[in-house]
């Protein structure tokens, strides 16, 4: 396998830069996430970002469109970028929310423009992981915690050093641009971390379609208060609301930004009617979103395990437990 | 539809060509683009409407001309209220066509019978027209539709004038308040479903409405005698991006924007009880 040695990884990252704009993750206060590389910049690979790549393929606000009127009415959406963008460290649960993301932007009958035009000049470098923190339970979720599939290029800790596999083209490619600061080690591919979380997700999806009307939820949904920490922190949550701001009178933009679905009124319509009135209907959409129906219609997982909305909740909501709550509720047939 | 290619977000520009005053808070909109329809949509389907600087909302298309799409609009908010207080020729936005449309080849030789309440004729409206501008693909047409006051009845043209003309074509109007002229019937839509009794031999019932109508509705016809194939229903839920993106109008697993609005009662029973 082709590696280079930890030294000299700000070497090799000066280069990958010259490719695009390069993101690492790195470290401010209790907050990490994806920045533009600079040469001076505090990397951060002993642990996951508090913020993963989401935002940068699907920002927290988004302009559509710009928007004129007059004598002649216009909307404009914003050009498309020309420049790659390398993202680099990306732990593979995190992979595995762009293939969630993928399936919603890319598929079924319409083609999210905005998001396409930036998943194809993504090139995703991914890490991956040797240590599982406490909250950590992709295996569980059916995700790779080594191998990344989806990336284009893995990195490996081979202690002292990083392996390079390349899995894509697109990998293929910047091994290319990469290849005279790699040498070939002997090392091998480091085998996957154990955890101390163990999440029991057998069965779930055919459980939990016989489950909607159940005490379950009133009790699962009790600590919640709907703050929307988990969905912000969320790989994969992809709700957006759109909105437009005018800058001048007859001038302004159309844009869209995250939303979240444990807020009030998220489903309130038009003359009162509600059909999650309560946070025990906006708990059970959320988790049936993450755990049923996007199986149900996309044939995965909403939820790769990564952890972050366990170890961020400020009221000790626990997915991973409901998950293994299951285990004790009996559905017949 | 909209190819794939196109940006699905970005509404076409195009202006309001006229407005009918249908009741004190509905008025019925024509909407055209400088190249003619915006597009030509399927009996039952949605667009998304926006007074740009205001909002965007989803609306049910009620009808189509050859250069223009037809919206009837309840006043109920920011972005409708706006759209009251406008005059003919301001612009508008519109993208779509959005979600499925009533099953029309699966209605072909059947009696239909159309159960509206309030704004819900206006889902409906698409649907009676294509019936009847295709009369000789259907059995008898049956329209019965009901609102709070006589003031409050949408599409007075079509219920009183244009289709009592129509061949083999009855309508029933109900009001829950009659007022000193109001000679017509007075009570709720499902007691008068249930006085009517259509017999379901034959024939599909439609029904949209407030969500306490469709569920009394709902029980009328299950009493009866109708499957739950022979009911069809439109649903409404907030809606955002209208392209199964934005994750609003989910119910179960199913976005009610791309996936629906148009259910039969079979399909309906098999997703989480939350419409
Ligand atoms: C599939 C579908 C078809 C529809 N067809 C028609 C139609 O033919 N004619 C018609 O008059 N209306 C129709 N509506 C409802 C219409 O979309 C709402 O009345 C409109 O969005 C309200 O916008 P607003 O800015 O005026 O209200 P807001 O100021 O946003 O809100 C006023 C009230 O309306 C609620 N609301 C906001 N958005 C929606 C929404 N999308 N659906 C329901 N309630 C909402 C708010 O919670 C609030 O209670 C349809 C909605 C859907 C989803
Ligand atoms: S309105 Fe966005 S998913 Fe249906």
């Amino acid at each position: 396998m082709k590696a280079v040695s930890k030294e000299k990884l700000p070497a090799l990252l000066e280069e990958l830069a010259k490719e695009g704009t390069l993101y690492v993750p790195s470290s401010s206060g209790d907050m990490s996430r994806f920045v533009p590389w600079k040469s001076d910049i505090q990397i951060d690979l002993d642990h996951n970002t508090t913020m993963s790549l989401k935002g940068i393929l699907f920002p927290q606000t988004e302009v559509l469109y710009d928007y004129k009127f007059g004598e002649e009415n216009t909307v404009e959406p914003p050009p498309p970028g020309s420049e790659k963008i390398i993202v680099f460290g990306v732990r593979p649960c995190d992979v595995q929310a762009i293939r969630c993301l993928d399936e919603v932007f890319l598929t079924r009958t319409y083609v999210d423009s905005y998001y396409k035009e930036k998943r194809e000049r993504l090139i995703i470098i991914s890490l991956g992981c040797t240590v599982a923190e406490d909250t950590c339970f992709c295996k569980d979720m059916g995700v790779n915690p080594v191998e990344a599939e989806g990336a284009d290029m893995v990195l490996f800790d081979l202690d002292g050093e990083y392996g390079f596999e390349e899995k894509t083209d697109k990998g293929k490619e910047i091994a290319k641009k990469i290849a005279s600061q790699l040498s070939e080690t002997s090392k091998k591919k480091p085998e996957a971390p154990s955890f101390s979380l163990q999440v029991n997700s057998k069965g779930i999806v055919e459980k939990l379609q016989k489950m909607f009307e159940r005490p379950i939820w009133e009790e699962v949904s009790q600590k919640c208060i709907g703050c929307n920490t988990c969905a912000y922190l969320c790989p994969t949550c992809h709700c957006f609301d759109i909105n437009s701001k005018n800058t001048e009178a007859m001038k302004g933009y159309k844009y869209r930004t995250w939303d979240a679905c444990l807020g009030k009124d998220y489903a309130l319509m038009a003359g009162g009617h509600d059909v999650r009135p309560s946070k025990v209907e906006r708990i059970r959409n959320r988790y049936l979103h993450k755990l049923l129906f996007f199986q149900e219609r996309y044939g995965m997982f909403l939820c790769t395990g990564c952890g972050r909305c366990l170890r961020e909740c400020p009221a000790g909501m626990n997915i991973a437990g409901f998950i293994n709550q299951l285990e004790g509720v009996t559905v017949d047939g | 539809m909209a190819s794939s290619e196109q940006n699905p977000l970005v509404p076409e520009m195009g202006t309001i060509t006229k407005i009918i005053d249908e009741t004190p808070d509905v008025k019925t909109f024509h909407v055209t683009t400088p190249n003619g329809k915006p597009f030509t949509p399927k009996p039952g389907q949605l667009a998304m409407l926006s007074l740009v600087p205001v909002g965007e909302a989803m609306f049910s298309i009620t009808w189509q001309g050859d250069d223009y799409l037809e919206f009837s609009i309840k006043r109920v908010g920011v972005m409708t209220d706006a759209l009251h207080e406008v005059e003919v020729g301001a612009a508008v936005g519109v993208r779509g066509p959005y979600g499925n449309s009533f099953p029309v080849d699966i209605m072909k030789g059947k009696d239909i019978v159309f159960i509206g309440g309030g704004i819900g004729l206006a889902p409906l409206r698409s649907l009676i027209n294509h019936c009847v501008a295709n009369r000789d693909d259907f059995g008898k047409l049956e329209v019965l539709y009901g609102s709070r006051s006589p003031a409050d009845l949408v599409f007075k043209y079509d219920l009183f004038d244009n289709w009592p003309k129509v061949k083999d074509m009855d309508v029933y109007v109900t009001v829950d308040r009659g007022d000193d002229d109001w000679k017509g019937k007075v009570g709720f839509v499902p007691a008068y479903l249930e006085e009517l009794k259509p017999s379901p031999e034959g024939k599909i019932a439609v029904t949209c409405g407030p969500p306490v109508m469709i569920k009394y509705v709902l029980q009328s016809l299950e009493k009866l005698g109708f499957s739950d194939e022979q009911v069809i229903t439109t649903l409404e839920m907030r809606m955002k991006c209208g392209v199964g993106k934005c994750g609003r109008c989910n119910i179960g697993s199913k976005y009610i924007c791309l996936d629906g609005p148009v259910f039969s009662l079979a399909e309906l029973k098999k997703l989480p009880p939350e419409w």
